[in-house]
């Protein structure tokens, strides 16, 4: 029996999951998911463009270093001859009206901005033009805040949603009920089809957009971090967004039995888990991001001027380890199947009222 | 295990509005045909053998198995639905090549049932197009198609009738009479009475749903002692064999028909016209034919219900 199961779970999700993957309905899931990819894609050929062009005037680093606060712009502009940029305007400030100056050399990596008011240097700042350490950061608030919190979220609802409700709307659930299928057992390959489906565009979408951060970068600085974390990076990434995927993918299942209007449950999950943080521990563990960010390998950034109520929801709960993570997220998953499992025994086909 | 379908006491509301109410049905092998108007109930029935919907009240047993074991009962039961729609981008072959895949025939073998069951319904050049494509009659065949293709023992069709051209009812209502003879059940709704006094072994009727009268039709005619029973008589001298009937009391009424050939005679005993006519023709009188003119489901549905349809 339990063999006969496992074929007709296969043979629903070989035959859904063309659909998950080609829905019409859901192609707009591809755009969440490639989203950060075309992002960080647009950024890196930013970053050669800008590197080929400055590299035609590159200024000596030492001789870059040498400048002192409080040097003249036209002795600067002598030692270093004629910079990248070079802008003048003018600053009212207490009455006072400011002649201000900025000046912006290369020197290959980073590029330095030299800043004079009424002529004199009154400030320098240097900023490499493309930083694995800067990107890497970037990257992890990409994917907790947008990637996880809403691409993911959203595209889960978008395709898990669909493959009861969407057969509803489209007067096709029959088909499926009047197989000699356990609903148990179409509830499962169901689910798998999606997951298939979501796993790998929203997987492959975070795999691709890691790629594209790396590809502007420094080749000497992106071997280094391939071979000390960037593996484990990506793996955790990755696996962070399938895992997403079966989590929010169980939820949004159990969603489409029990409820008509998506826009409710999506609401109320949305806000469930951005309260979570402040909730107690043993409710944190109830839901999905909780668990994905505390696979994640590296914390998002936090903007100190962030007003303190918004780094509260965006700040992490206290992570749990990374095999607890998965094993709840798994328990979580488990238990909202089985929720999903007696509405779909309950469920009637009475398309009338759709 | 029992060979039929038996509903006890089954009743299934929709919020406040009503299913069907207190259904006791047995329904042995055969072709047993549901009639009624629109929204009699005549699907709901139908709805709640093959568990797409649940009963609020009451057991349903098919051919002894639960409706709420779709595993189970799937595998003896084909039903051919009226939701026109099949899952997006499917074509012919693919809706029914599906359906014998989930029953876990082997990607072979349900290749050649469903060429199979798509060749009976005579769709074979249509097949490797989507459904969406197809016209009524054509998603009507292949809905059939699906549902004979596993070989069921019941079989269910809402109106399958519907959109046919005549040769293709014709070839269907022959599929349905083969199945009936090798022990199965079918069962099948219709709006076109005459249809179903000529497909079916049984009736059940049915208004605002609950049975009214079931039966084979003949039978059911006979229980309706209220209402006089109708005879077609072809005669040479019809004059005078209307005046020999009017002389006896069970006789209600006989009119003559314009060519003095024929008369339709109403009478409220079956057995004493019986012996009358007997008594005519024993008297001289030639009689040619002699039809039943009330024994169908018209006039069934016209007494049981007033005309309700």
């Amino acid at each position: 029996m339990t063999k006969l199961w496992a074929n007709q779970v296969l043979t629903i999700a070989r035959l859904e999951v063309r659909k998950a993957f080609l829905s019409k309905r859901g192609l707009w899931v591809y755009l969440l998911a490639l989203f950060p990819a075309v992002l960080f894609f647009g950024h890196g050929i930013d970053t050669q463009w800008k590197r080929k062009q400055w590299s035609q005037q590159v200024t000596s680093r030492s001789l870059v270093e040498s400048v002192q606060i409080g040097e003249r712009a036209a002795d600067v502009r002598l030692k270093l001859g004629k910079p990248l940029r070079d802008f003048e305007y003018r600053r009212r400030r207490d009455g006072n009206d400011e002649s201000r100056r900025m000046m912006e050399y290369f020197d290959g990596q980073r590029r330095y901005q030299f800043h004079f008011v009424d002529d004199l240097l009154k400030d320098k700042s240097d900023q490499a033009l493309a930083s694995l350490e800067e990107d890497t950061q970037v990257f992890s608030g990409m994917f907790q805040y947008f990637y996880l919190r809403l691409a993911i979220f959203f595209g889960c609802l978008g395709i898990f949603m669909n493959l009861f409700r969407g057969e509803m709307l489209d007067k096709t659930l029959h088909f499926w009920f009047l197989a000699p299928v356990r609903r148990e057992v179409l509830l499962v390959g169901k689910y798998l089809a999606g997951l298939v489906a979501s796993a790998i565009i929203f997987g492959g979408g975070t795999m691709l957009a890691f790629f594209a951060m790396l590809w502007a970068l420094d080749p000497a600085d992106v071997q280094a971090y391939w071979q000390g974390p960037g593996m484990g990076h990506l793996f955790w990434y990755t696996a962070s967004a399938m895992l997403g995927c079966v989590g929010y993918g169980s939820v949004f299942l159990a969603a489409g039995l029990l409820l008509r209007n998506p826009i409710v449950p999506a609401s109320m999950i949305l806000l469930w888990e951005s309260i979570n943080g402040f909730l107690p521990a043993i409710l944190q563990k109830l839901s999905i991001l909780y668990y994905l960010q505390s696979l994640c390998p590296l914390p998002p950034p936090v903007d100190k001027n962030m007003p303190a109520v918004l780094r509260l929801i965006l700040a992490p709960a206290e992570p749990a380890p990374a095999v607890w993570a998965v094993l709840g997220l798994l328990g979580v998953t488990a238990l909202v199947l089985w929720v999903a499992s007696q509405a779909v025994r309950r469920l009637e086909i009475n398309y009338s009222t759709e | 295990m029992s060979n039929e379908i038996i509903f006890t006491e089954v009743s299934k509301f929709y919020g406040e509005v009503l299913g069907v109410n207190r259904v006791s049905l047995r329904v042995p092998p055969g072709i047993t045909s549901l009639v009624g108007p629109n929204g009699s109930g005549k699907t709901t029935l139908m709805n709640l053998m093959c568990g797409l919907i649940h009963a609020d009240q009451g057991t349903i047993s098919v051919r002894g198995i639960s409706p709420r074991n779709p595993e189970q009962l799937m595998r003896q039961t084909g039903y051919c639905t009226q939701f026109d729609a099949a899952p997006r981008g499917y074509t012919g072959y693919q809706f029914v090549s599906a359906a014998l895949l989930l029953h876990g025939y082997s990607p072979a073998e349900a290749d050649e049932r469903t060429w199979r069951a798509i060749d009976r319904v005579n769709l074979r050049e249509a097949a490797p197009r989507k459904v969406a494509g197809y016209s009524k009659g054509m998603r009507q065949r292949i809905r059939l198609a699906q549902s004979i293709a596993h070989e069921p023992d019941v079989l269910i069709l809402d109106e399958p009738l519907n959109g046919l051209d005549p040769l293709v009812r014709a070839e269907t209502i022959a599929l349905f009479r083969e199945f009936a003879a090798r022990g199965k059940h079918v069962i099948l709704s219709s709006h076109v009475l005459q249809e179903v006094d000529v497909i079916s072994d049984q009736v059940i009727l049915i208004a605002n749903g609950s049975i009214i009268a079931e039966g084979q039709i003949h039978n059911v005619r006979e229980e309706m002692t209220e209402h006089p029973s109708q005879f077609l008589i072809r005669c040479p001298d019809a004059a005078k064999v209307a005046a020999l009937l009017f002389a006896e009391d069970h006789i209600t009424e006989v009119r003559l028909h314009a060519d003095r050939q024929g008369l339709l005679v109403l009478t409220r005993s079956r057995e004493r016209f019986s012996e009358l006519l007997n008594q005519i023709v024993l008297g001289g009188q030639n009689i040619e034919s002699i039809v039943q003119a009330d024994a169908n489901v018209d006039s069934l549905y016209e007494y049981l219900i007033g005309g309700g349809r």
